[in-house]
């Protein structure tokens, strides 16, 4: 997080993580289309000539807060090619929250797996507590055949710490929920730490539904994914 | 990379024009704008410098500027332009003339990076020449104000939103391309720079587990040497007291009696020898080796070995052949070492010699291309690299068992035999051929090897000649 007291400005990091061809890019693509041109920048996408995220994309997004705060989310994927280790590495400095982007399909099941140990890795090796970090994880492409079931994941995401959506990012399903959910779970970590509603006499209801209607999200839009 | 840097790639922020774009194609941009629609133009940083600036002097700045009154007023306006800051949106400037500036700010993220200030041009509204400019001095001349003033570009309100409108999304994407291009350059030096760090730290684990097992190597030259040493002196006693039975100085010994001592002092010289060996070897990987410098005679040597090695060839049935050639090179060694050399490939030869067969030392003289073995791995600057050098050379051949090619580089290797059986048949260590080639290097010398299986083995050893 980037705090700049004099602009009153407030920066925030949310990085999507995950195993390659989750669909980390295609949420970022989805969210650049679903909100309202007014509130987000150009999606920025540092790829390779096959497609492959390279380094990272990233997408803007600014709304100003009930207090007169701008507040400026970044959002960046991650490449999920093991080999990008490095990168990966680079762009999860100073992240504030993190969306990890699971593939559905059964067989992607220990990749998952894989990359949720790497993405702890990488955390502590850029000096930030794993159990702290706010995070958010997503099934995304629900709509394949031979996915893990919704109950097998319903009630391990009951027992597990943190909030899981399900998402069919290619169509826009889910991939609002997810980042709001983010978004929440972030600020809500913000609040603990930096006491922002002190000092910006922000409520961090409020900031959700600034968000919501800064970026032109409308509930039906919210509602057109799959949890609804 | 400054602090501020880093952070600016955490966030993949862009806080100055001049990151994202090249200066001059920014100035190119600008002169085309110029060309195109005749505004003057002018471009600043957030900071204020002036970045691009594309204008032409008009008549009537240039009227106004030689007025003394005038010119203060057209300095006072330009200040005032300069001045202003763009925070909500576009901001037009009137200049006393009746002209105008549009001040536009430069938009990128969410932030203001800096402004572009497009004019004075005339609104096309405007008919009548202003009072403010007949007012400004007492000198100005209202015919010929009007007549500059009409040389003025004019441009409608709502042609200059446009266009101004769509300079600022030009600037944009030139500004979206540049933040893509120095993210990138910056990502792939960050990358660099934390793939560098990774594998120097690899290398230093590397190194640690090297420097680990020279260590242990060294305590195992150590024991080696020790080990050796420690065995020879109970050794010598055995064959000295073995030498005192067989001379008869205990008493008389019966046949049997003098055989069993006898073996038992061969035994114990042939043990003495492998000792000693592996002494040799320890003393090499530590480095303790000396080599003196002395004249040595080839003949000499080859005859002392010869002689060495005769009854037993003899024995065995195997016959004994010498050749020194004339005018060899002068050799300066250690003697006794390279006697040693000698002796132990004379030795190996007569022991893989089956009986009727020949073993032979030549001796001649060669040259030998000097400059190392990386030279030879290509023929770049091969003259400079490289000239013969004259040396004297030790041919000791055999008509034995052979080697097979792929056997060829590894007998060198210390405890190396081609066929483990042919330890339990012939004997041997597998050290005297590594001490042959350490031996001989120490000599800046080379061995080498050639064979084929059933056909008897050569083994070369070339000394260069020595210079003093």
């Amino acid at each position: 997080m980037q705090l700049d007291f004099a602009a009153r400005e407030l920066t925030i990091k949310l990085v999507y993580y995950g195993p390659a061809l989750s669909g980390k890019t295609t949420n970022l693509q989805a969210i650049h289309q679903l909100v309202s041109s007014e509130g987000r920048g150009r999606l920025m996408t540092l790829d390779t000539r096959d497609d492959r995220t390279l380094f990272f994309d990233l997408l803007p997004l600014n709304f100003v807060a009930g207090s007169g705060l701008t507040v400026r989310l970044k959002l960046f994927t991650v490449p999920g090619q093991v080999i990008h280790n490095a990168t990966r590495r680079l762009v999860l400095q100073g992240a504030d929250g993190v969306a990890f982007i699971a593939d559905s399909q059964r067989g992607e099941t220990k990749a998952n797996a894989a990359a949720f140990v790497n993405l702890k890795q990488n955390l502590k090796d850029n000096g930030l507590d794993p159990a702290k970090i706010p995070t958010v994880i997503q099934f995304n492409k629900r709509d394949l055949p031979d996915v893990r079931p919704d109950e097998e994941i319903d009630s391990l995401a009951q027992k597990g710490k943190e909030p899981v959506f399900k998402a069919v990012a290619t169509r826009g399903g889910g991939v609002i929920d997810t980042f709001l959910g983010l978004v929440r779970v972030t600020w809500d970590a913000l609040e603990r730490e930096h006491q922002l509603k002190q000092k910006f006499q922000i409520d961090p209801e409020e900031v959700m539904r600034n968000l919501q209607s800064r970026l032109g999200i409308q509930e039906e839009r919210m509602r057109g994914g799959l949890s609804s | 990379m400054s602090d501020l840097h880093a952070l600016e790639l955490q966030m993949a922020d862009a806080n100055r024009i001049d990151d994202l774009v090249d200066r001059e194609a920014l100035g190119e941009v600008c002169r085309s704008f110029f060309e195109l629609f005749g505004l003057p133009i002018r471009l600043f940083s957030a900071e204020g410098s002036l970045l691009a600036d594309v204008h032409q002097q008009r008549s009537i700045c240039s009227y106004l500027n030689g007025l003394p009154e005038g010119r203060a007023a057209c300095a006072q306006t330009v200040g005032e332009v300069r001045a202003r800051i763009p925070d909500e949106g576009v901001v037009v400037h009137p200049c006393f003339t009746g002209a105008v500036y549009r001040i536009v700010p430069i938009m990128y993220d969410g932030r203001r990076l800096g402004r572009f200030v497009v004019g004075p041009y005339l609104p096309a509204e405007l008919r009548e020449v202003p009072p403010s400019l007949l007012k400004v001095d007492r000198g100005v001349d209202p015919v010929r104000a009007k007549d500059y003033l009409n040389e003025m570009p004019r441009v409608r309100t709502e042609t200059a939103e446009k266009i101004t409108a769509h300079l600022s999304r030009v600037l944009d994407l030139i500004l979206f391309s540049g933040h893509r291009a120095y993210l990138t350059s910056n990502m792939h030096l960050a990358s660099v720079r934390s793939n560098f760090r990774e594998l120097a730290e690899k290398n230093q684990r590397l190194q640690n587990a090297y420097d680990k097992l020279k260590e242990l190597d060294r305590l195992k030259s150590d024991f080696l040497a020790t080990m050796s040493h420690e065995l020879r002196t109970p050794l010598t006693s055995i064959i000295g007291y073995s030498e005192m039975l067989a001379s008869g100085m205990g008493g008389e010994l019966n046949e049997d009696q003098q055989e069993f001592v006898n073996t038992i002092r061969n035994k114990g010289d042939h043990l003495l020898e492998l000792i000693t060996s592996l002494l040799d070897m320890s003393k090499f990987e530590q480095g303790n080796i000396v080599i003196r410098r002395e004249v040595v005679d080839p003949e000499r040597l080859v005859e002392d070995v010869m002689r060495t090695v005769a009854p037993a060839a003899k024995k065995k049935g195997v016959s004994l052949d010498q050749h020194i050639a004339q005018g060899l090179p002068r050799l300066i060694g250690d003697g006794p070492r390279l006697r040693q050399v000698l002796q132990n490939l004379t030795d190996n030869a007569l022991k893989f010699t089956p009986s009727g067969g020949r073993v032979s030392i030549d001796v001649s003289a060669v040259d030998m291309q000097s400059g190392g073995e990386e030279s030879l791995d290509d023929d770049a600057g091969l003259v400079l690299m490289m000239a013969p050098q004259r040396c004297l050379q030790f041919a000791v051949r055999d008509t034995g068992i052979g080697i097979p090619r792929a056997e060829h580089e590894r007998v060198f290797d210390a405890f190396y035999q081609v066929d483990s059986s042919a330890t339990r048949e012939h004997g041997g260590t597998g050290l005297g051929l590594s001490i042959v080639k350490r031996l001989v290097e120490a000599h800046h010398g080379t061995v080498s090897v050639e064979s084929s299986p059933g056909e008897g083995t050569t083994f070369f050893v070339r000394l260069p000649e020595s210079e003093l």
